[in-house]
């Protein structure tokens, strides 16, 4: 019997005992145990300052904050998976095809191209640079794709491109912040926040917001992009590792038996409870149901992290890597946590900051190599989702922070050593796919060198209007009192891109 | 309820009684805030209408008609357009209509005069008149008149070890010493507990927790690479203040304008980081200018949260959705703060260099030959033939060759002033590109090696760096422009640095130090109110008024306004600004001194303790916490300031590109420091303080808001910083008592002061039975009693 299963055992046995939920239901009698299982709607928690007193109350009431909730209209996603290319993927070697960049190749940018632009290492007149990967058209959609993304081709007639999303930041951690919480500084919630703050979590055993993080690096901008900002804490994004504690603290410390963590918290609720009959503090009672539910935690997190227990065919669809921290392990361990009921699974890989200043940022060197450690998994994801039916509910984006330019990086005046782009935030591709997407379907055009829109440009607070649309909510009333004023994820703008919605 | 139906009888009564004076700040203000001002107000003025000040209403919008005629509901627009009887016609738009109530309380309001009263919080507060009771003190005074009328009696006093762990841990953010609990439990002297916890020097580092956050200090600058900075001596002052019992006038002063204040002192100087703890942003590419404003702005909005209790960020784009500010009163603002020599650079300069002893005569002759060679460098480039190789230069910008040379993150600003003609641009203009010339060309290049090589010289001596704020001189001085929509790259008129008019008239402008003075004057109605409801705030847990953020009018009212301005009155008169005395007078209150037990009633009536039927209770903060668990099981290193050091944290919470720092987990006494000392990073927070609801610092935080999370039981379970904390009670357990069953009674006691109750004192027994002594430590130090202010 493995350790989990005798933990499991135990804590069955120890269920059928008088501890815990049947101590404390005893003691409190049904009303608190009732409005701390029952659900809560939205209504009271959407704005004015009242909202903050409930949170800074709530758990002493029994309200408590992850609970489900029923948000402004019936959702399309139940949860979201947010797969983050850190550093900004170049598009003209993915999506974007202009064979007329493939002829003006090596060219001088025109003047007129440049006035007014502002780059972030592009200096005086850089040249054009074609696409380096070669193009076809698949599927029934016929869809452009590179030859970067063989497996990922098969699956675009499920998919949508955003073909002229643009943002307002081009540096990595501002525009990094600017897309998961709407500002590009530091101190807002973050997408995966707010859609706790207005969903609650399905399962109470797990994180409702996981991320999951792979590649050389964190995102630019930290845990900031997966922060909770000024919304309280329990809405924070709770990074699952799959090296050390999958989250921290989880483990035991050594030498702590199983047998003695649960006598231990035994004592402390038991403890906890005599405490609560004196003096009558609410929150007492909540303090015993979160130390019930980390022992839980303690539980269900390796379990939902084990992907060893993953037949075989799946393990090798995925082409995950046992035993290290790698991006096919985070698909899979995504896809596992959206079958439990987690709300929101951020992922970032990191490494797409193609410069050309070396060859660990090179077009033809580290950029195809984030191909290779991303095209199989992302793949795998939605043909696993797809095969599970999730794929209806489960909302999957994929994208960076920006574009890149179709000109060649000249940081020092000088061609860079290896073949590069410049950071470019007027115009890059993202898609999206699955609950309540428009299958087979490409949105927005760029022009002839896939540097300026054409039409259907898609803004970042787009992009969020639309995916909170997805998870139910009008964006103009999901939100939060804060310095005087109610803020939301998109700021002052964002549209829904109904155009994108089947 | 009891409350809420009383509330109901009472707007029946007032609705049915028409020549009732009609209160504007509480009547009419929520009805305009909820119903008019998003619309009509500083945010958006459809239609032209203002209806945020009288002078605006009156006049009326693009109609021509006034809205309000003041005496005459009649014929105000405004009372015909509420009671419309066409739906698409009716105002609020496409809202609901207002109640019957809501459009006769405004008609009689108009009736009356429609005279806009102030809002509470502008109007100086005056010393109440202490209501007729036979309280001990003036603060119990308040409290028990209010609760009397709610029925409702006081709670009596907490039990000597309660109530010894309260003040201890409330005062200097510790436990009390076995000693100063036995004292005050054989008959001694509460108030010399109190004087005696005043004096403590842990004081300090305990109220120092609270302005970390309200001043957002961090050792990192933010942003992608969030390098480290160096500014923990500004902590240490912090430290020393509160010790010191520095007046809070004072204390304002030196943080804002150390540096105006004649000769002013290196701890003067120090005292200023207090607003270069705004964040640096480093990656390449981004504009210097554009950051720098970013800082300022930060600047004013932090200066307005932590002293006003205003919040003034929003002004930045449009005038001041509720409150009586217009845009304008933030660019005021903004001139006041834009004058300072810092520009977002990554050496953070100016900084104020500390020497070694040893070091400091050659440290001084360097900084002065630092000065000389920079004074030459601009010499050279002032003389009249260099300024026309400047002028030259400046039309040759385009040219790669040319800018390639400049720094990247300084072009954009260098080019925006090129764009202008000479005799246009302020005198900070045509120092800065001047600078920047000097910086980049060629001819310079000699005078520059040489000042980078004395530069290098004296950084070698390693001098102990913070960044402090200077005052540019005249020669440098900046104009502030009102920026379009808030966007720095649209700028308008130039402004006047001021306080907004509701505050009153000023002569001219006004520089920081004379800011500063205002804002601790007898003329400033917030300084005071806003201080002491941090105090009590951090002493019961909510604030008097529980937006400590906002004492705007959305801001939650105060739920005691008299006692929070006798307390303001006090602490600015009695105390002279000593934080230590307003302190001292609330903790020797009966109602601070109560059991926080409520009963049934209590509960019902008031839930949340607004009313202070009781003792406070709530979960001990993230630095207490820590210090708390370090102290009980002797680990705690008594070491006051210095440097920021690393306890324990998991592998991989730092992972930052581009930056190559590492957590470096202190051995020895360091690994055991107070949580204030412990490293904070912006995009990497320490995770047993972020999940305990510490902020990370980007930017001021006035409010903590409590969660009660299964992270947090995870925490203090298994953190290995909790756990050597338990392993070293369970050392101190065993060589207290001799069976499990008393060692597990003596962990007790030394973690709360008091002995269990008999049905704990059974449970610690059998678990101890079975269980090693560093669990059952651990149990005790994850008690809801332990983890709680009781």
């Amino acid at each position: 019997m493995s350790i989990q299963d005798e933990a499991r055992l135990r804590w069955a046995h120890l269920q059928t005992r008088r501890h815990f939920l049947k101590s404390f239901s005893a003691g409190i009698g049904s009303m608190a145990l009732s409005s701390i299982m029952g659900p809560t709607s939205l209504a009271g928690a959407s704005s004015g300052p009242a909202a903050l007193d409930a949170f800074a109350s709530g758990s002493a009431l029994g309200n408590d904050p992850l609970l489900p909730k029923t948000p402004h209209f019936p959702a399309k996603a139940k949860h979201v998976i947010f797969l983050h290319m850190a550093g900004a993927p170049s598009q003209h070697e993915l999506f974007d095809y202009k064979p007329l960049l493939q002829r003006l190749d090596g060219q001088q940018t025109p003047p007129s191209l440049l006035e007014g632009k502002r780059f972030a290492f592009i200096r005086g007149v850089p040249k054009l640079l074609g696409p380096q990967a070669t193009f076809q058209q698949h599927g029934e959609s016929g869809a452009w794709v590179s030859n970067h993304l063989p497996n990922f081709s098969r699956v675009v007639d499920d998919v949508t491109f955003l073909k002229a999303m643009h943002t307002d930041e081009f540096n990595h951690a501002p525009a990094q912040l600017f897309l998961y919480t709407g500002s590009p500084r530091l101190g807002r919630p973050s997408l995966g926040s707010w859609a706790l703050y207005g969903l609650g979590s399905e399962n109470q055993n797990l994180p409702g917001f996981v991320v999951l993080i792979s590649g050389a690096a964190a995102p630019s901008a930290g845990a900031s992009v997966y922060g909770s900002g000024f919304l309280p804490t329990v809405y924070q994004g709770v990074q699952c590792r799959s090296d050390g504690d999958p989250v921290l603290f989880l483990s035991d410390p050594d030498g702590v038996s199983r047998d003695m963590r649960q006598r231990s918290i035994e004592a402390i609720n038991e403890i906890n409870r005599q405490q609560y009959e004196e003096t009558q503090d609410p929150e007492i009672l909540t303090r015993i149901s979160q130390y019930e539910l980390a022992f839980r935690m303690q539980m269900s997190v390796p379990e939902a992290m084990d992907i060893h227990t993953e037949p075989e065919a799946i393990q090798t669809e995925y082409g995950v890597e046992p035993g290290k921290v790698s991006f096919a392990n985070n698909c899979l361990l995504a896809r596992r946590l959206v079958e439990r009921g987690v709300r929101f699974v951020q992922l970032f890989h990191w490494g797409w900051d193609s410069h050309g200043a070396g060859e660990s940022e090179a077009l033809t060197h580290g950029f195809v190599d984030r191909c290779r450690e991303t095209d199989q998994a992302m793949t795998a994801l939605l043909t696993d989702l797809k095969r599970r039916g999730l794929l209806d509910e489960t909302l999957v984006v994929w994208g960076g922070e920006f574009g890149r330019t179709p000109m060649l990086e000249n940081r020092t005046g000088q061609d860079n050593p290896f073949v590069g782009r410049d950071h470019h935030s007027d115009v890059y591709t993202m898609w999206m796919a699955g609950a309540g997407v428009k299958r087979g379907f490409t949105y927005g055009e760029t022009d002839e060198i896939g540097y300026q829109p054409v039409s259907g440009r898609v803004h970042v607070h787009d992009l969020q209007a639309t995916i909170l649309h997805q998870l139910g909510f009008d964006h103009e009333r999901l939100t939060f009192p804060f310095q005087g004023r109610d803020f939301r994820l998109t700021d002052v703008s964002g549209r829904v891109v109904n155009e994108i919605l089947s | 309820m009891r409350f809420f139906s009383a509330l109901v009888l009472v707007l029946f009564l007032l609705a049915g009684c028409n020549g009732r004076h009609v209160d504007f700040n509480a009547e009419i203000r929520p009805i305009l805030n909820e119903q008019c001002v998003a619309c009509h107000g500083g945010v958006k003025t459809n239609a032209d209408l203002n209806l945020q000040f009288r002078d605006l209403a009156l006049i009326g919008g693009e109609s021509g008609e006034p809205a309000i005629v003041p005496g005459d509901a009649g014929s105000s627009a405004m009372v015909r357009m509420i009671s419309h009887s066409i739906a698409e016609d009716r105002m609020p738009k496409d809202e609901p209509p207002l109640s019957e109530e809501e459009i006769d309380l405004i008609r009689r309001w108009i009736d009356q005069g429609a005279e806009w009263e102030q809002h509470w919080a502008y109007e100086s507060p005056a010393r109440p008149d202490l209501p007729k009771t036979d309280a001990p003190t003036p603060i119990d005074a308040f409290v028990r008149d209010r609760l009397d009328a709610e029925g409702l009696e006081p709670a009596p006093e907490a039990s000597c070890a309660v109530l010894a762990r309260r003040v201890s841990l409330d005062l200097i953010g510790l436990p009390a010493t076995p000693e100063r609990m036995e004292a005050l439990c054989t008959g001694g002297d509460y108030e010399a507990l109190v004087d005696d916890l005043l004096a403590d020097s842990s004081f300090g580092e305990r109220w120092t927790a609270l302005w970390l956050d309200l001043s957002r200090y961090a050792d990192s600058k933010g942003y992608e690479a969030d390098r480290a900075r160096s500014i923990w001596r500004y902590r240490d002052w912090l430290i020393d203040a509160f010790n010191a019992d520095k007046p809070f006038d004072a204390f304002t002063i030196e943080q804002l304008a150390g540096d105006l204040l004649p000769d002013p002192t290196h701890d003067q100087l120090i005292a200023t980081a207090f607003n270069r703890n705004s964040m640096t942003n480093e990656e390449g590419g981004t504009d210097d200018e554009e950051h720098r404003l970013a800082q300022v702005i930060d600047r004013v909005g932090t200066t307005w949260e932590v002293f006003q209790g205003t919040t003034m960020r929003c002004v930045q784009c449009h005038g001041h959705p509720y409150d009586p500010f217009v845009q304008e009163d933030f660019y005021a603002s903004l001139a006041i703060f834009n004058n300072t020599a810092d520009w977002d650079q990554p050496s953070e300069e100016p900084l104020l260099l500390e020497f070694e002893p040893a070091q400091a005569g050659e440290g001084k002759r360097l900084e002065a030959e630092l000065a000389a060679a920079h004074s030459e460098l601009i010499a050279f480039v002032s003389t009249p033939e260099m300024m026309a190789v400047q002028a030259e230069w400046e039309t040759q910008l385009d040219n790669p060759e040319v800018n390639g040379r400049l720094l990247n993150t300084s072009k954009n600003e260098v080019l925006r002033i090129a764009a202008i003609p000479v005799e246009e641009r302020s005198p900070h203009q045509k120092t800065f590109i001047r600078d920047r010339f000097a910086d980049a060309h060629a001819s310079t290049e000699a005078l520059r090696t040489r000042r980078r090589d004395i530069r290098q010289a004296l950084f070698e001596l390693g001098p102990v760096q913070t960044p402090i704020m200077r005052e540019l001189s005249e020669e440098k001085a900046r104009v502030t422009r009102l920026f379009d929509r808030g966007s720095f790259l649209s700028q308008l008129e130039p402004v006047e640095s001021g306080i907004p008019a509701v505050f009153g008239e000023t002569d001219g402008p006004m520089d920081r130090l004379e800011f500063a003075e205002w804002l601790v004057s007898e003329a400033n109605p917030l300084t005071a109110r806003v201080a002491v409801n941090r105090f009590w705030e951090q002493l019961f847990g909510t604030g008097i008024v529980e937006t400590t953020d906002d004492f705007g009018t959305i801001g939650l009212a105060p739920s005691h306004p008299e006692l929070l301005d006798w307390l303001a009155v006090s602490f600015r008169e009695d105390h002279a600004w000593s934080v230590k005395g307003i302190l001292k007078e609330i903790v020797l209150s009966a109602t601070y001194r109560q059991d926080s037990a409520p009963s049934a009633e209590k509960l019902a009536i008031d839930p949340q303790n607004r009313l202070i039927s009781r003792g406070p209770r709530f979960r001990l903060s993230a630095e207490q916490l820590r210090d708390q668990a370090l102290a009980v099981s002797g680990l705690l290193t008594e070491k006051r300031g210095g440097p920021s050091v690393m306890p324990p944290q998991p592998d991989g919470i730092w992972k930052n590109p581009y930056n190559g720092q590492q957590w470096v987990t202190a051995e020895g006494p360091d690994r055991y420091r107070r949580a204030i000392y412990t490293y904070a990073r912006r995009t990497g927070p320490y995770p047993a303080m972020l999940t305990f609801d510490a902020p990370s610092r980007e930017f001021c935080v006035s409010r903590r808001i409590r969660t009660n999370t299964p992270l947090q039981a995870l925490v203090t379970l298994n953190d290995p910083a909790y756990w050597e904390a338990a392993e070293a009670l369970a050392f101190r357990m065993e060589q207290a008592a001799d069976t499990p069953a008393e060692q597990a009674v003596a962990g007790y006691e030394m973690a709360l002061g008091h002995r269990p109750s008999d049905a704990a004192r059974a449970t610690l027994a059998s678990l101890a039975e079975e269980t090693p002594l560093s669990v059952v430590a651990n149990t005790i130090l994850n008690l809801d009693a332990f983890l709680t202010k009781e």
